[in-house]
């Protein structure tokens, strides 16, 4: 009787597990399949048969084009300013001490608790008041403002990780503090320095929630775009997009198992967005 | 090592970047919350006259509904969202290095890196009106375009960053859960159910509510999700704020949502890192 329970159970909860797979991956699969769909209109799933249409359609829409070459000049910069920032913060962090350093790191880790939406608003306000129009400079800063934390934590957390006998270990053997520190800890905090950038990178990719408020009408990237035409004409161009921005997070993601490898990176906390 | 004047120097330089791209813009939300509005600025004007009247039009009863639907769909999204990752976690946490295990953690974090837009769209399109919402819908009963079905939309976009994110930091600590002690267990007598609720729940408990605190304050603060799939019917607090600025154009209101919407966010955050005893610093980890 307990081994029957047992058993029924067991087949619930695995059945549940692959029905919530599946519900992960069936929309995804539902927007591929659909972004090759021959038909004019927007049909039922599944379309008769295949096409390249909405990929022609996507990649000769001027809007679109424009707004994916934005967004791709605005996360390499984003991604390199982030860097910079952020690890000349971790390293610093972690090398001294002094009095308040724990208020500090949360303070430079909190834009991670602050609603995206409310980061937009706010900036909108701040550049609004003092002036600042330019779409460029509005989009760098708030893009930076929310990857920074992220090159921050993973920099921190893989700079933990670096013993200090080593560091001694190379003082000992007559390095100056200064080669010892480009010599070893440098390379050895390069897997974080790489995950932050990647996180860098693909948040910046993706956000809409503060482009929105910092974007106008000619200056805008790829996603404000996509979010607009899906609240006005809800077409397969679209799905087209999508298939490409599904095929950019997986060479992402193949990046970091190469660079990285992905279960260092669970080990560090990929926990958050 | 204590700070030399060039480490200082660096710091000093965050810090002003801090200051200027998030805590000034925040205190001049907090300061804009307070001033009169009028109409065709942006941001109040510098002299406008203090008031509270942005604050109590907030406790209107059209005001206080969206507050509700935020926090009752992120409550519903993220409880299921932690029920469903956990048996996903367990699976992948007691198995031993091999592809499969590989492959379901690469694909967790794939999906965790996935644009917010492709899964919207995606869900849309399966879960829509040119997807299956007839089919679906008849299943519950109720037509397509009810609250409820549209409710049942957003609860599925929240879910599909909900699970992957909750099932990551479950592995993590599942694993930290030694297997001995359910097998023990077992030895003993007792079902494989009743020792999982025995044993691994229990000690997975802080896992368990840092996946949750994690899922419901992404969840409460989504916004691309209501936006797209609520359809205008139903509108979250992040919404309100953005309506705020492209449709009304009045900052003053609008920098009033986003103080309360901030103040109970860290309040959350603040009170389940408390339940936690990790500090939020942990917790939000």
């Amino acid at each position: 009787m307990k081994r029957l329970a047992d058993n029924v159970l067991g087949l619930m909860v695995g059945c549940l597990s692959i029905a919530t797979i599946a519900f992960l991956v069936a929309p995804l699969l539902i927007a591929t399949v659909m972004s090759f769909d021959s038909r004019e209109f927007l049909g039922a799933f599944p379309p008769p048969s295949l096409s390249l249409q909405w990929y022609v359609g996507f990649f000769s829409d001027a809007s679109y084009l424009k707004g994916l070459q934005v967004s791709l000049i605005l996360a390499l910069a984003a991604t390199a300013l982030s860097c910079l920032v952020g690890v000349a913060a971790a390293f610093t962090l972690d090398r001294y001490s002094f009095p308040g350093k724990e208020t500090l790191s949360a303070f430079f880790l909190s834009p991670l608790v602050v609603p995206h939406v409310i980061i937009g608003f706010s900036l909108l306000l701040f550049f609004s008041t003092i002036g600042v129009f330019d779409g460029w400079v509005r989009l760098i800063g708030g893009h930076l403002i929310i990857t920074v934390p992220y090159v921050i934590r993973t920099t921190l957390a893989s700079l933990v990780g670096i013993r200090k006998s080593l560091t001694e270990a190379a003082l000992i053997l007559g390095a100056t503090e200064r080669r010892a520190f480009w010599k070893v800890t440098v390379p050895l905090a390069k897997t974080g320095i790489a995950t932050g950038a990647v996180f860098a990178f693909a948040y910046s990719m993706d956000d809409v929630s503060v482009s929105l408020f910092l974007t106008g009408p000619d200056f805008y990237t790829l996603p404000v775009a996509m979010t607009a035409a899906m609240r006005s004409a809800f077409d397969l161009r679209i799905a087209a997009a999508a298939v490409c921005l599904i095929v950019l997070t997986i060479a992402l993601i193949w990046f970091l198992d190469r660079v990285v490898g992905l279960d260092k990176v669970i080990g560090q906390g990929v926990y958050h967005k | 090592m204590k700070l030399t004047r060039g480490a200082a120097l660096v710091l000093g330089l965050v810090v002003a970047v801090y200051g200027a791209l998030m805590l000034y813009p925040l205190l001049r939300v907090f300061e804009d919350s307070f001033r009169e509005f009028i109409p065709g600025r942006i941001g109040s004007a510098a002299n406008a006259p203090l008031t509270l009247a942005n604050y109590t039009d907030l406790l209107h009863a059209s005001y206080v509904s969206y507050f509700w639907d935020t926090f009752r769909i992120g409550l519903i999204a993220s409880v299921l969202g932690v029920l469903l990752a956990f048996p996903i976690a367990h699976f992948v946490a007691r198995r031993r290095s091999d592809w499969l295990r590989r492959a379901t953690v690469g694909f967790l974090i794939t999906l965790m890196f996935l644009s917010v837009l492709v899964r919207v769209y995606a869900i849309e399109l399966s879960f829509g009106p040119a997807g299956f919402a007839r089919e679906i819908a008849r299943l519950f009963g109720v037509a397509s375009a009810s609250r409820f079905y549209i409710e049942f939309m957003i609860v599925l976009g929240l879910l599909h960053y909900a699970v992957p994110m909750s099932a990551l930091v479950l592995i993590g600590t599942i694993q930290n859960v030694n297997p001995r002690l359910v097998e023990a267990a077992q030895a003993l007598g007792s079902a494989r159910w009743k020792s999982h609720l025995a044993v691994t729940l229990p000690l997975s408990a802080r896992g368990l509510l840092s996946a949750f605190l994690v899922s419901f304050t992404l969840s409460i603060s989504a916004f691309i999700v209501p936006m797209v799939l609520g359809r205008g019917k139903i509108m979250f607090v992040s919404n309100l704020i953005y309506t705020r600025f492209s449709e009304l154009a009045n900052f003053p209101s609008g920098s009033a949502v986003a103080v309360v919407m901030l103040g109970i966010s860290l309040l959350v955050i603040y009170a389940v890192s408390r339940l936690t005893s990790g500090g939020w610093e942990r917790a939000v980890r």
